[in-house]
């Protein structure tokens, strides 16, 4: 079910406890910090899993990328996952360059994110 | 005029220079031919400097002789400036061996300022190096027996063989002579324009004679043969092209604190005609009546100033005053030089103005020998034919409405005013239509017996063969082609408004051109054969009608002009109609669209082809806003730009990523009042370019460097690493007025 929170133009949805972040046009400070709010908005809602999803993303500046590198680290307080799904071109390009890479999962669209995630969190409800 | 020797910048001494080199614009090539004169071993004995009125030479000399100067132990330079002032001749020689004399101790000490306040002749003594001590007071001592007594050649003879003398006591010298047309104005019994040529001819030293190109060599033969100056090179000085002429202008204008933008640079240059001179003299004159030149008004108002009242009027006044030096003569002067201006016809007998002026011929002769010497008008024996100067020809108006039709000063500054704004604009469309033309005189020139595909020479004919073909394909096309026409040897090329003025009522002189030659050997009347051709304007295909009026109009040029064989050729940029095409058929008349031209200029001189390509990149630019993601647009450009030149998909993101990023950089830390992005794309035939800069000042956290990396836990201003990861060169400097990204890309194919 897609929705944003009040004031935020980006839109996201959320099943079970997995997010989905819908990133737009054009990753810069403004977008990016928009980006990370509603991420945060979904870990303290208690979502294990986060996707953001950059298909529609034509264009990524590197301020909004150290945004990203917030989420990041969001996301590794509270063990959470997080995937970037979709991200090609100039903005695949630029995550491999600022070493984002290194610290997240790439999938190549929502679909391949959202199953390396159910595989995540089955495993997880399994350990418990 | 004294020099600012010290001005910050220059970075040496001035001493005659009233520019600093780095101001000194587009005369390296002069300069080197000066200078090279001072090598030892240099074969060249001597320059005559022909040079057009307003062109500088002046100020190339004082800086031949600055950059000389400053060469430690090597030729003296000797600067000498001849002058009416002196009135005789023997007065101008005793100021030429003092200027000598002084100069050249001057540089022997390393002491210009001796240069500027020469002392006494017999002080120089005491101050001559010992080396020179002994023949330099010998010298003076019989300059003043000679001075003393009645023989002036004596005189002339000894004050010019100083050069000669201070070389065989091992003081070699280089002679820079200015002025040196003024020598015929000087009383006394010696022709000194033959005395100071037998001096050059025959001195050990190398001598450069400089003055107006169309009295000079008169003066210097003094009515004889000019053997005498077969070891001399002859060297013209003209006024600076168009580009050069923009750059002096911009870094006058910067040296000397004056506003202008590229329009009013652009007008300043078309409207002294790219002298340097007069475009000195401007912005000098805008710095000290601290007039910004932004707009078009700016500049008429100060032009009208000068030319009532500043320097360009005393430049011409007292030009005048030398041709015609009694007040009646010169009014009466002023009055029919503006009657041949207004006449539309720009041409009238010498006799008529003999009876008009009422003096003797000998008169007549010399006043119209001064005009023509100075190129305020031309003088060919029979016919006197005004210049079209502009500023000659505005100052004569004026002249003639104060001075010989009485009106009333305002009146006469106000109407000027009004004229050359209302002049401005067709200026520069002028400029731009002469700078639109197809080169057809050049064209003309390179015709030399080729063969030629017969389609680039029929428009219709074209047309049917290649109309929506590649340029690929077209060349091969044109390879392929059995029916060649083979092309004259043109052997002189000239604007149809040369040989028959009129013409300039309907097209511009650069867009209709007469040539002559032979269309095959030997050179006889049955070879014999010109060639008329001629640009119409149509934005569209030229219709019948006008295609009929230029057959006609260059049918009666021929007719006028008394040619026998006539090729007519027409060109219309984007081709001709079908009827129109018939017409020409008809008449045998060639016919030819923009792209014809340029794929025949192409192969009949391919080379010039390669070389001007080379030299024009292409070049794009952009002002954006800072905000508003305004860098998108900026990206999108670079994107488009980049596929033209064939850049790979990852190359292009790489670019793009590049601009996005300096022009954050751009609006993050500047303090950009007007808050603008400026952004150059230069391509080339290997690399692509991208300047990126804006005005303001840096904030001070990245005040003494550009931002490195570091700031907010590394988590910002990664965009100038980012810039030098994705580009290949990259050079970031603050510039004047803010800063400037310069970012490389080479293309890798």
């Amino acid at each position: 079910m897609g929705e944003a929170p009040a004031g935020s133009p980006v839109r996201s949805e959320r099943t079970g406890d997995v997010a989905v972040v819908y990133a737009g046009d054009y990753l810069n400070k403004l977008s990016g910090e928009r980006i990370e709010r509603v991420c945060r908005e979904r870990l303290r809602e208690g979502c294990r899993a986060l996707v953001v999803d950059f298909n529609e993303t034509s264009m990524v500046n590197s301020i909004g990328v150290s945004i990203l590198l917030g989420v990041i680290d969001a996301a590794e307080r509270t063990s959470a996952r997080l995937v970037f799904a979709g991200a090609s071109g100039q903005a695949a390009q630029l995550f491999q360059l600022l070493g984002l890479t290194r610290h997240v999962t790439l999938a190549p669209d929502k679909q391949t994110a959202l199953k390396l995630l159910s595989e995540f969190t089955d495993a997880g409800a399994a350990n418990h | 005029m004294a020099t600012d020797a010290t001005q910050p910048g220059s970075g040496f001494r001035r001493i005659l220079g009233r520019l600093t080199p780095e101001n000194f614009v587009g005369r390296s090539d002069d300069l080197r031919a000066l200078t090279d004169l001072a090598l030892p071993a240099h074969e060249t004995r001597g320059l005559i400097m022909l040079a057009a009125p307003a062109a500088g030479v002046s100020e190339l000399l004082r800086q031949a002789y600055d950059r000389l100067f400053r060469q430690r132990g090597g030729a003296t330079p000797i600067y000498f400036a001849w002058s009416r002032q002196d009135q005789t001749t023997a007065t101008a020689v005793r100021r030429f061996l003092h200027t000598f004399l002084t100069q050249l101790v001057a540089h022997r000490r390393d002491d210009p300022a001796l240069v500027h306040a020469p002392p006494p002749l017999r002080d120089l003594i005491d101050l001559a190096a010992p080396q020179d001590y002994e023949w330099i007071e010998r010298l003076i001592e019989i300059f003043e027996r000679t001075r003393d007594g009645q023989d002036e050649r004596a005189l002339v003879r000894l004050c010019l063989s100083a050069p000669h003398a201070a070389a065989a006591r091992g003081a070699r010298t280089v002679l820079l002579f200015d002025d040196v047309q003024q020598v015929e104005h000087l009383r006394g019994e010696a022709e000194l324009g033959a005395e100071i040529a037998h001096a050059a001819a025959h001195a050990e030293v190398p001598f450069v004679l400089a003055g107006l190109r169309r009295r000079l060599l008169d003066v210097l033969n003094g009515g004889q043969s000019p053997h005498r100056f077969e070891s001399f090179d002859t060297w013209h000085v003209e006024h600076l092209n168009d580009a050069e002429a923009r750059t002096l202008v911009e870094r006058l204008a910067f040296t000397h604190n004056v506003v202008v933008n590229e329009e009013t640079r652009d007008l300043i240059v078309q409207q002294f005609a790219a002298s340097p001179f007069y475009l000195s003299l401007f912005v000098q004159a805008a710095q000290r009546e601290a007039s910004a030149l932004t707009s078009f008004l700016d500049c008429q108002q100060l032009y009208v100033d000068e030319l009532f009242g500043g320097r360009i009027h005393r430049r011409l006044n007292a030009i005048l005053e030398e041709i015609a030096p009694e007040l009646s003569e010169r009014r009466a002067l002023i009055r029919l030089l503006q009657e041949l201006a207004q006449s539309g016809n720009n041409k009238s007998p010498a006799e008529a103005w003999r009876k008009r002026l009422d003096v003797e011929p000998d008169e007549l002769f010399r006043l119209l020998t001064g005009l023509h010497g100075h190129e305020l008008a031309s003088f060919n024996a029979t016919y006197v034919e005004l210049s079209t100067d502009t500023v000659w020809r505005d100052y004569l108006r004026a002249s003639y409405r104060l001075q010989v039709a009485a009106e009333p000063r305002a009146l006469v500054v106000a109407e000027t005013l009004v004229e050359t704004l209302k002049r401005a604009p067709q200026t520069m469309a002028r400029h731009y239509r002469r700078e639109t033309a197809l080169g057809l005189r050049d064209l003309l020139a390179r015709f030399n017996y080729q063969r030629v595909a017969a389609s680039l020479l029929h428009a219709d004919r074209f047309a049917r063969m290649y109309r929506g073909t590649d340029p690929e394909e077209i060349a091969l096309g044109l390879d392929a082609e059995t029916d060649l026409i083979r092309l004259p040897q043109i052997v002189h090329v000239a604007s149809a408004a040369s040989f028959h003025p009129p013409i300039l009522q309907v097209c511009d002189e650069e867009r209709c051109a007469v040539a002559h030659g032979f269309d095959a050997t030997p050179y006889t009347d049955a070879n014999e054969i010109v060639w008329l051709a001629a640009e119409i304007e149509a934005k569209h295909e030229a219709g019948r009608a006008i295609t009929e009026v230029w057959c006609d109009r260059l049918a009666q040029l021929a007719h006028s002009c008394h040619f026998k064989r006539v090729r007519l050729l027409l060109v219309a940029s984007e081709g001709f109609s079908a009827e129109a095409s018939e017409l020409m058929n008809e008449r045998e008349v060639f016919s030819s669209t923009r792209q014809q031209l340029e794929l025949l200029t192409a192969r009949l001189s391919p080379e010039q082809v390669e070389e001007q390509k080379a030299a024009a990149p292409d070049e794009f630019e952009m002002v954006i806003p800072m905000g508003g993601d305004a860098e998108l647009i900026a990206a999108h450009t670079a994107e488009q730009i980049a596929r033209r030149l064939e850049f790979q998909p990852e190359a292009i993101n790489q670019i793009k990523t590049a601009v996005v990023e300096a022009c954050i950089n751009a609006a993050e830390y500047s303090l950009s009042p007007e808050r603008k992005i400026y952004q150059r794309y230069r391509l080339e035939s290997d690399k692509l370019i991208i300047t990126v800069s804006s005005r303001g000042v840096l904030l001070p956290a990245s005040a003494n460097a550009a931002p490195t990396g570091d700031e907010t836990n590394g988590r910002r201003g990664w965009g100038l690493k980012l810039i030098r990861d994705l580009m290949d060169e990259v050079e970031f400097e603050r510039v004047d007025d803010g800063t400037r990204l310069r970012m490389t890309k080479y293309l890798r194919r």
